[in-house]
């Protein structure tokens, strides 16, 4: 049952009794903002007051070192920010990350879910294993993947060479193109998150009905169709969750591309772009439109989720 | 599963390589480059006693005291205004849960502009509650939207039989409730405090030096000389800052599964 | 630390010089260098504890490695205000953007010729914004054109004359040799795009001084052309090498110490001690057949400008002891410190006189010091303009990769950097 409903449902007496509030339900209510009030103010005050002094910024013309120079040009930055082409490289950028992570994390997380989701013994360690990435710093993780990557230093050329009898190139220089660059960065994040999605798919599976499944065997579906037919409509909540989650994570990704590329080879995402504009440039307002653009783009993101897919987010998880 | 050990090995491997394996890695290593043939600590002593001192051990200190201080607030608040969501009943509600939930959505790398040009007016740049702030955006509304999660499962059955045996809300939730819920505010902590501890962007933007934690600086770390690189001593870093998160992910494995997974799916 | 104890007192007004018995301690945020913090490694941590006095003791932090984040690490404390900031090294790509935001102490009137009598001028152009001395010469780089003996004698080049870039090309084409460029995304490849239209008589910003909106450029020029062509010829000869296009100093030195392909490079002093002929070091032929010349022409007959860099030290306006921060700065500028400084890291110094002291010469013999002098002396600084971050970065983009430059990229590098300049184009 989830948050909403259950409101709805406790609301619903307590509105037959509306003309006649009791003081119970002032007290409660009462209580109930004396509890969640400080918390929600707190969070407006330090989180919302950045957001719309953004916004604010973003209608200037206005760089750090020379603030006498500082002009309003209300929407002019997004102008010129929407139609400029190193923009939409990023978001070019920023999708393909977004795009190929999610798939592979998908299907490896998947992968594991299904095996912990079976074996019931060695789930400890399966569980062990799988967190580590998770609890590792991104950026400690994004220098691990740099120097395993870098020719003459790193593990992956020598391997790779060995795998294939000596097919690729024992110095193949990763860094040195936008794909081969993107594809080490890729690699990154599917290890560091996948871990997390097979963790929330775990728990979707858990919610698959056994029973249905059985029944389907019995009526002599093959693996794939119980898997298909079965098991992913019913876990379908999750799925998506998961899917959203990880897609508003990744749209926002900077610290793995920064440590490794710094953006060389066109490998700058749109946070790193965000992020070279208002503190490398220091162009506080061009920045700052930058800045409300990706949050924007988050935001249609999620509301496609929730609209389109019917995502309930509202909804936590309550047995 | 091999996978998912190798990068956290090779940091290890590459923390216990001398200069000089950089410089001919082909005859100094083995396994195709991972393993260094002689173990050699000096890059541990680098950090802990030698020309990187001055920048690590400070940045640790600054990462556990402004981790340990937005847990402790995030939680402590997010806990009253959790309970009030899964147990009381008050308009507003969806409210603080849809805007806890946009603003955990809102890119960190765009609230850096605005508070860098706040702080350096009030003079929070370079301060550890300058830092702590910040981080509350991080936790806080991860931190309400987990433990609503997590006290919508508690059985409040024994909650309303202290109700009616004559305990106010205020009584019932110090008395009974509280105990219920300690574990899942544990694990919101350990969650909030992992979300944190891993932040680059703030701290790299935010600080200088008087704050500064240890992610950002990793990332300047400085060689011997302006031509050699700091590997081997970012990897040492990198391995003392890990393990510790990592021992705490394992003891508390089953309880953080819990946290991460009731946060966004519908149980 | 104990020091900082003991003042409670003065740390609580916001001061965090803390002084003991009236001995200020003045904070030098350095750039990485060959010494590091050891006190005695040769670098300017050696000069800061060699130049503390009883007033004051010279601490010093170090900045990270690459000049755009020195410049972020430095701008950020400027721009907040810190008053623990008293004494920096600052690259001269990015000392007008902090001299224009109004960061810098102004030089003490009594001290300017101190500070410029008998210096080189690209050193004192480099400190100098909109005709004011605002930062002290230090240390000051150049480029020189650095050649194998044998490569030329195959060649039939007479290196007693100024050569020309079209002339190592051909004679690095006809001995199958390459010529070490540094032309990767960064700095260093607008170093040598300024040195090819300096050399050509052309100049990238003609009013460095003006704001962001009224800049002129001169790129798309006859000698934005010149520059473009031998960009052009360098990469797709195939004399910049397999990875020109990844090439900074240190690729162009490994790939000049190749055995074989080793034929030109225009590369900073510090080559001579990195050659050096010692344990671990492939090249051995440095002292029978490296040789150095000044730098290329761009056009032939008209005299070369070679690059210069180096570091400039610059007084903070926030530091609470900018009078003693001048006087430690004359300390560490001094002629003796320059020279020691010249030996202990390579980096050669600004003053003059010290390119005839003796231990100097025997450090870079066979003509060196001069020819570092000299290039010194005819070298052109890139633009002095507060916008140069952004324009670098513009030039970098348009003319990467370097096999991708025509006779079309001067202007479209102008036309691209004046948008950015107005804000009406991201980089």
């Amino acid at each position: 049952m989830s948050t909403v409903s259950d409101a709805a449902g406790s609301a619903a007496p307590a509105a037959k009794r509306r003309p006649v509030l009791s003081d119970r339900t002032k007290a409660e209510r009462k209580l109930g903002w004396y509890l969640a009030g400080p918390a929600f103010i707190i969070m407006l005050a330090v989180t919302l007051y950045p957001i719309l002094y953004a916004i604010w910024l973003s209608f200037f013309n206005y760089r750090l070192t020379d603030p006498a120079a500082r002009k309003f040009v209300f929407l002019q930055n997004y102008v010129y920010a929407l139609s400029d082409p190193l923009f939409w490289q990023t978001v070019e950028t920023t999708f393909f990350i977004v795009v190929v992570t999610l798939i592979f994390e998908l299907v490896i997380g998947m992968g594991i879910a299904l095996v912990m989701h079976r074996i019931v013994l060695p789930r400890r360690t399966l569980r062990t294993i799988v967190l580590i990435p998770y609890s590792i710093i991104t950026v400690v993780s994004a220098f691990a993947w740099l120097y395993a990557a870098t020719p003459n230093l790193g593990f992956i050329d020598p391997w790779l060479h060995t795998l294939t009898f000596g097919l690729t190139d024992p110095t193949y220089n990763w860094f040195g193109g936008r794909w081969s660059s993107l594809f080490v960065i890729c690699a990154s994040e599917i290890w560091k998150t996948t871990p997390f999605m097979s963790l929330l798919l775990l728990a979707g599976l858990a919610q698959v009905d056994s029973s249905m499944e059985e029944a389907a065997k019995v009526d002599g579906a093959t693996w794939w169709q119980r898997f298909y037919k079965v098991i992913l409509p019913n876990m379908k909540g999750a799925l998506m969750v998961a899917v959203l989650f990880r897609t508003l994570d990744a749209v926002r990704i900077y610290d793995n591309p920064q440590v490794m590329t710094g953006g060389a080879n066109d490998t700058t995402t749109l946070s790193m772009l965000v992020g070279s504009t208002t503190v490398d440039r220091v162009e506080i307002g061009m920045g700052s439109a930058l800045a409300v653009i990706l949050f924007i783009i988050v935001l249609i993101i999620a509301a496609i989720f929730v609209r389109l897919f019917k995502v309930d987010l509202t909804s936590t998880g309550r047995s | 599963m091999i996978w998912t050990l190798v990068p956290l090995l090779w940091i290890f491997a590459t923390s216990l390589k001398s200069p000089s394996v950089f410089s001919a890695p082909a005859t100094s290593t083995e396994f195709g480059l991972f393993w260094p043939k002689h173990i050699y600590w000096g890059n541990y002593s680098v950090i802990f006693t030698g020309g990187a001192k001055d920048l690590f051990l400070p940045a640790l200190w600054h990462s556990i005291i402004v981790c340990v201080l937005a847990t402790v607030i995030s939680v402590v608040l997010a806990t009253f205004c959790a309970y009030a969501i899964a147990r009381l009943n008050f308009p507003g509600k969806k409210v603080i849960l849809t805007t806890a939930l946009a603003l955990s959505f809102f890119p960190a790398i765009a609230m850096v502009t605005p508070l860098f040009n706040l702080w350096r007016q009030v003079h929070l740049y370079d301060t550890i509650p300058g830092l702590v702030i910040p981080y509350i955006t991080l936790t806080l509304p991860l931190s309400i939207w987990i433990l609503a999660a997590f006290f919508q499962q508690i059985p409040w059955e024994m909650e309303q039989a202290a109700q009616v045996d004559g305990a106010s809300s205020w009584q019932a939730f110090r008395k009974v409730v509280a105990p219920l819920a300690a574990p899942g505010v544990f694990t919101t902590a350990i969650i909030a405090f992992f979300t944190a501890w891993n932040d680059f962007v703030f701290s790299s933007n935010l600080t200088s030096s008087n704050s500064q934690t240890v992610p950002a600086a990793l990332a300047y770390f400085t060689g011997a000389s302006q031509f050699q690189q700091p590997t081997g001593a970012i990897c040492a870093a990198a391995v003392v800052v890990t393990i510790p998160v990592v021992i705490l992910v394992l003891v508390f494995q089953r309880r953080i599964v819990a946290g991460l997974t009731s946060g966004a799916v519908k149980g | 630390m104990t020091v900082a104890v003991a003042t409670t007192g003065l740390a609580a007004c916001g001061s965090s010089s803390s002084a003991s018995g009236g001995r200020v301690t003045l904070n030098w945020y350095i750039n990485p260098d060959g010494g590091g913090t050891n006190p005695t490694g040769g670098g300017q941590a050696q000069l800061a504890a060699e130049c503390s006095t009883s007033n004051y003791k010279i601490n010093v932090s170090v900045l990270p490695n690459s000049a755009s984040d020195q410049q972020t690490q430095l701008l950020r404390r400027l721009a907040v205000g810190d008053s623990t900031v008293d004494l920096m090294s600052v690259d001269p790509a990015y000392i007008s953007q902090f001299a224009a935001a109004g960061y810098f102490a102004p030089v003490p009137a009594n001290m300017v010729s101190t500070f410029t009598a008998g210096r080189v001028q690209s050193s004192i152009d480099a400190s100098t914004y909109d005709g004011k001395l605002i930062g002290v010469p230090f240390w000051a780089n150049t480029q020189v054109l650095w050649y194998r003996k044998s490569v030329v004698a195959k060649a039939g080049l007479d290196m007693s004359k100024p050569v020309t870039w079209d002339q190592i090309i051909a004679a690095a084409q006809k001995t199958k040799t390459d010529i070490g460029v540094q032309a990767a995304l960064y700095e260093g490849y607008s170093v040598w795009i300024n040195a090819l239209v300096a050399g050509a008589g052309g100049q990238i910003v003609e009013n460095p001084s003006a704001s962001a909106g009224d800049i002129k450029m001169g790129l798309n020029s006859a000698a934005g052309r010149e520059a473009a062509a031998i960009i052009k010829k360098v990469a797709t000869t195939g004399v910049g090498g397999p990875a020109m296009g990844s090439s900074e100093e240190s690729q162009a030195l490994t790939l000049f110490s190749t055995a074989g392909s080793s034929g030109f490079m225009v590369n900073w002093p510090y080559v001579w001690a990195a050659l050096a002929p010692g344990a671990g070091n492939p090249v051995t032929w440095r002292n029978s057949d490296l040789g150095f010349a000044r730098y290329p022409e761009t056009v032939a007959g008209k005299p070369s400008a070679p690059p210069v860099g180096g570091i400039e030290l610059a007084v903070s306006k926030y530091s609470k002891h900018t009078a003693l921060a001048y006087q430690a700065a004359a300390c560490i500028t001094s002629v003796q410190h320059q020279e020691q400084y010249m030996i202990g890291t390579g980096n050669p110094a600004s003053s003059k006189a010290v390119y005839t002291m003796p231990a100097i010469l025997k450090a870079f013999p066979n003509g060196l010091a001069a020819l570092i002098s000299s290039s010194l002396d005819a070298g052109v600084p890139r633009p002095l303009s507060p916008y140069w971050g952004d324009i670098s970065t513009g030039l970098q983009e348009k003319f990467s990769p370097p096999n991708a430059v025509n006779q079309n990229t001067a202007a479209s590098a102008q036309s691209f950097i004046l948008k950015v300049l107005a804000g009406k184009a991201l980089e």
